[in-house]
């Protein structure tokens, strides 16, 4: 990342401003086309549109309220046969682009030609929440975000410390809201490509990144704090067979989690394939053992064997949790999963292209703890006891 | 201790069909003895073993799991093992995160010349899950 | 006329104690039911229960919940889906889920055999925020009372109260729900079938007189005059036409949780899921230059338009699609709809006559003249 970025001038606001500037790089041809959110017809929600016309963007929203679909996903489902001849610059929240460089990394996206523009982010409200009244939610959505309060967003949007770039660089340019005094919004570009298209609009880059980087930083270093808190929490309220059980007792095999996940790419998810789909007798032999069965089956299964599928390339976006339609905290859960499971691979999920994912690379000497020693002979209990 | 002695695991040990089976092959050719309630499960290399299918049969009746396979370097597809270490570490810290009891899954290689070793890793992982007890997961109605 | 019995004792309690003896005895090896899994009023799933005690006081069994987490007709098809059961069991279903579960035997995706289908004229189920809001407990003993009128309460499903079919028609033995006034006291079961009396001739702790009674009581023929009517009055308000489909599924997250949740749609790998979907960088650029913009990801009202083509005519009106939505969509509202005038068109009825073959898939060389031109 650099450490001087651009200017730009935002005295009609943020927002405007960036439509603005988005509007002049359509204009002046720096890019073909952007995939950005866009108000829906009926004024009650937001959707991706991948646009060429700019007309389009007087209805755009750099920074909605909401993310009913999750960027990583757009963008993955836009390149995932190839990056075209057109020039794309996506405007994304940095989960959102954290996700597209995990697709990318399992071969679902393509970043060639798609420049990730990303902001500080404020968090989301939840998606049920802002239904309920979509312009009283666009109120509380802009209140908080100017105040910086993160009270009404989603829970995994109230303790996420990757809001920025700083701690997680993952964009081609980041536009920098916070402690955007006097007017204007700072441009950092965050890779080669970011810096050429800085070039192409005439901005230099001359503007220092300190105070916002300060303030930046203090804000990580807050939300980091919180973040393992409300871990080290969570986990006590969910550990153990019965507590997490509990956890998903509701649980009814939507599978919505999955299939909103930006990172669960799979066409044919591996638990709703026919590993999964058994003779009437396994499950009656299971019924008769248990004393009963859940049915569905696997319920718990599939929340621990998707973990084991992705978590490594978990965001902790929280997309899964708006989508839950019995109120399941499994954003909450998941991000914890992610966390502690990416500390011990050593792997931050969309920080960089350049790191490899962690279940395909590894080191000869790493992990020992997880290999069970061998000292000696072992007697069996029955010998020693003897 | 009465009860140690009721409750037989069933628990599952996982071998790759170059050292881990190996291992047993050998043990078997030198008459050692293993718990019967151990039940062998070749694979072909500990590394195409999915993470998944070291969660399921602990949700679904197994007590342990144990896996086994070649030495570091020994590997006969390379590196599977050290993928296997990975996704080990991966499974495992999954279930210490859920208080799922990550201690019911082993992880430590086997050599094709290892008959004791082998052996002594069913027999002491047997008396480990007897110490811990059965699987609380298998009986839940709820899973 | 079927043959029934009245037993002394409250429906529930009765239904219960059917079931436990059920399994206790051996006539059946395992029973689908509704069954609590946690202390939240949400937290209920439909089981597979083994054990007779389920069925006690203290069991977790909840078989006539007004609740329904998942179309029990479609988990039911889980269950016979590699083949035919070799036991016996019995399943409790509201109507819709048996007609659901017919359909899929006519689409082979389960198989009948084995199974006793054990169902009650229904006074529908609440929507699923009700429990996830903590509101299902408080509803539950209005709910009964308005049941006992042959009453509906106002806050369930509205693809409930526009119900016609809550009469169920294939099911082996029919509880007696919808205006019983005696519910807490006496419980009423019509044996509509051989299979459905043997099940319980002679059952211990089932003791009844025996009744020949119509089902279709008064209360009863008055419940469908009123849901008819408000069934037009639902459908009529369904915004149609494209623009009115645009704006209804503008916020439309593009889940699949509708399809997913469907008891109908059986496919194990969704059309619309499949790499057929999958468009190549051409495609969006093609449609760039068309249209000035592409909402991504494409196909949001397709997939809709694309899964009433392919269901509609099998389409029960449970309602789970609605409930499932993560964007509020009145989905089953419109479902239901197109559904009842694609059915109509080949006076088809879902779930109905498990001989009778599903419009879609014959056809007679005489019909449609009107199509052709």
């Amino acid at each position: 990342m650099n450490d001087k970025g651009a200017i730009l001038p935002a005295e009609d606001g943020v927002e405007a401003a960036l439509v603005g500037w988005l509007k002049e790089t359509l204009n002046k041809k720096i890019f073909d086309a952007l995939l950005i959110p866009v108000e829906v017809p009926a004024g009650d929600s937001f959707a991706y549109l991948l646009l060429k016309d700019p007309a389009i963007l007087d209805d755009a929203s750099p920074l909605p309220p909401v993310m009913p679909v999750q960027g990583g996903k757009a963008i993955s489902r836009l390149t995932m046969r190839g990056s075209g001849s057109k020039r794309v610059a996506a405007v994304v929240r940095p989960c959102e682009a954290r996700a597209a460089i995990e697709l990318t990394k399992l071969k679902q996206a393509h970043l060639d030609n798609l420049w990730l523009i990303t902001m500080d982010c404020p968090g989301v409200l939840p998606l049920s929440d802002y239904l309920e009244d979509p312009a009283a939610g666009a109120t509380c959505f802009a209140e908080a975000s100017l105040e910086g309060d993160r009270g009404p967003m989603r829970p995994n949007c109230q303790v996420c410390n990757r809001f920025s770039i700083l701690q997680a660089p993952a964009s081609d340019l980041h536009i920098g809201t916070l402690e955007s005094a006097d007017g204007t919004v700072l441009i950092v570009p965050g890779s080669p490509k970011g810096e050429r298209v800085l070039e192409d609009m005439d901005m230099p880059l001359d503007a220092a990144l300190d105070g916002w980087a300060k303030r930046v930083g203090e804000i990580e270093k807050a939300q980091t704090e919180q973040r393992r808190r409300a871990h080290a929490e969570l986990r006590e309220e969910t550990a153990g067979p019965d507590r997490l059980l509990d956890v998903f007792s509701s649980c009814i095999n939507c599978h919505n989690c999955q299939r909103v996940c930006p990172v669960c790419y799979c066409r044919q998810c591996y638990f709703e394939s026919a590993a999964l789909k058994l003779p009437p007798e396994n499950y009656l032999t299971r019924a008769e053992r248990k004393g009963a069965l859940r049915f569905s089956p696997d319920t718990l299964l599939f929340h621990i064997g998707r973990a084991t599928h992705m978590i490594l390339s978990c965001v902790a976006c929280g997309a899964c949790e708006d989508a839950c339609p019995m109120d399941i905290p499994v954003g909450q859960v998941f991000s914890l999963l992610a966390d502690r499971a990416q500390e011990t691979l050593g792997y931050v999920a969309g920080e960089s292209l350049e790191d490899p994912l962690p279940l395909v690379a590894y080191e000869m000497d790493e992990l020992h703890q997880v290999e069970q020693p061998y000292v000696e002979i072992y007697c069996k209990q029955e010998v020693q006891d003897a | 201790m009465s009860d140690e002695r009721e409750f037989e695991p069933r628990i599952i040990y996982f071998l790759c069909s170059w050292c881990g089976s190996g291992g047993s092959e050998t043990a078997a050719a030198h008459h050692l003895h293993y718990p019967e309630n151990v039940m062998p499960s070749r694979v072909n290399c500990t590394g195409a073993l999915p993470a998944v299918h070291i969660v399921r049969p602990l949700i679904e009746g197994a007590d342990g799991v144990v896996i086994s396979g070649c030495h570091p370097g020994d590997c006969h597809y390379n590196d599977g093992n050290f993928r296997a270490r990975r996704r080990v570490a991966l499974v495992k810290s999954l279930l210490d995160t859920l208080g799922l009891e990550p201690e019911r899954v082993w992880f430590r290689y086997v050599a094709h010349g290892e008959g004791q070793r082998f052996v002594d890793t069913a027999t002491e992982f047997n008396d480990h899950i007897k110490k811990l007890g059965p699987n609380p997961l298998k009986t839940r109605r709820d899973t | 006329m079927p043959e029934g019995l009245k037993v002394n004792g409250g429906t529930e309690e009765t239904l219960r104690e059917l079931l436990r003896s059920l399994l206790e005895s051996g006539r059946v090896s395992g029973v689908l039911a509704l069954g609590r899994t946690g202390d939240a009023e949400q937290s209920v799933a439909c089981s597979l229960f083994t054990d007779p005690d389920a069925f006690g006081a203290d069991g977790t069994a909840c078989p006539l919940l007004p609740f329904m987490p998942a179309n029990a007709g479609g988990v039911l098809s889980r269950l016979t889906l590699k083949g035919p059961l070799t036991e016996p069991i019995a399943a409790v279903v509201k109507p819709c889920e048996m007609r659901a579960f017919i359909e899929l035997v006519k689409l082979n995706q389960c198989s009948l055999d084995n199974i006793l289908l054990i169902s009650s004229t229904c006074g529908g189920v609440y929507p699923l925020d009700t429990g996830v809001n903590g509101g299902l407990k408080k509803k539950l003993p209005g709910y009964w009372e308005a049941v006992k009128q042959g009453e509906l309460d106002d806050d369930i499903r509205p693809t409930c109260l526009a119900c016609t079919h809550f009469v169920p028609e294939n099911a082996d033995i029919t509880v007696a729900l919808l205006g019983e006034a005696d519910l807490d006291v006496q419980c009423t079961l019509y044996l509509n079938t051989e299979k459905g009396a043997a099940l319980v001739d002679g059952l211990e702790g089932l003791e009844g007189t025996p009744l020949s009674g119509e089902l279709e009581s008064e209360p009863i023929q008055r419940s469908h005059g009123q849901r008819k009517a408000f069934r037009e009055e639902l459908f009529a308000g369904v915004e149609v036409g494209l623009e009115g489909l645009i704006r209804t599924f503008g916020r439309c997250i593009g889940c699949h949780a509708c399809k997913t949740m469907c008891p109908v749609c059986y496919c194990h790998l969704c059309y619309f899921d499949s790499s057929d979907c999958e468009r190549s960088p051409e495609f969006y650029e093609g449609e760039l230059a068309r249209k000035g913009g592409l909402r991504v990801p494409p196909n949001t009202v397709f997939f809709q338009l694309g899964r009433l083509s392919h269901m509609s005519i099998s389409c029960v009106g449970c309602g789970m699609c609605t409930d499932v939505c993560p964007a509020d969509i009145p989905l089953s509202t419109l479902f239901s709809k197109v559904g009842a005038s694609v059915q109509a068109l080949f006076d088809y009825q879902p779930g109905k006559d498990v001989t009778e073959e599903i419009p879609l898939r014959t056809f007679d060389e005489e019909e449609l003249v009107q199509v052709a031109t």
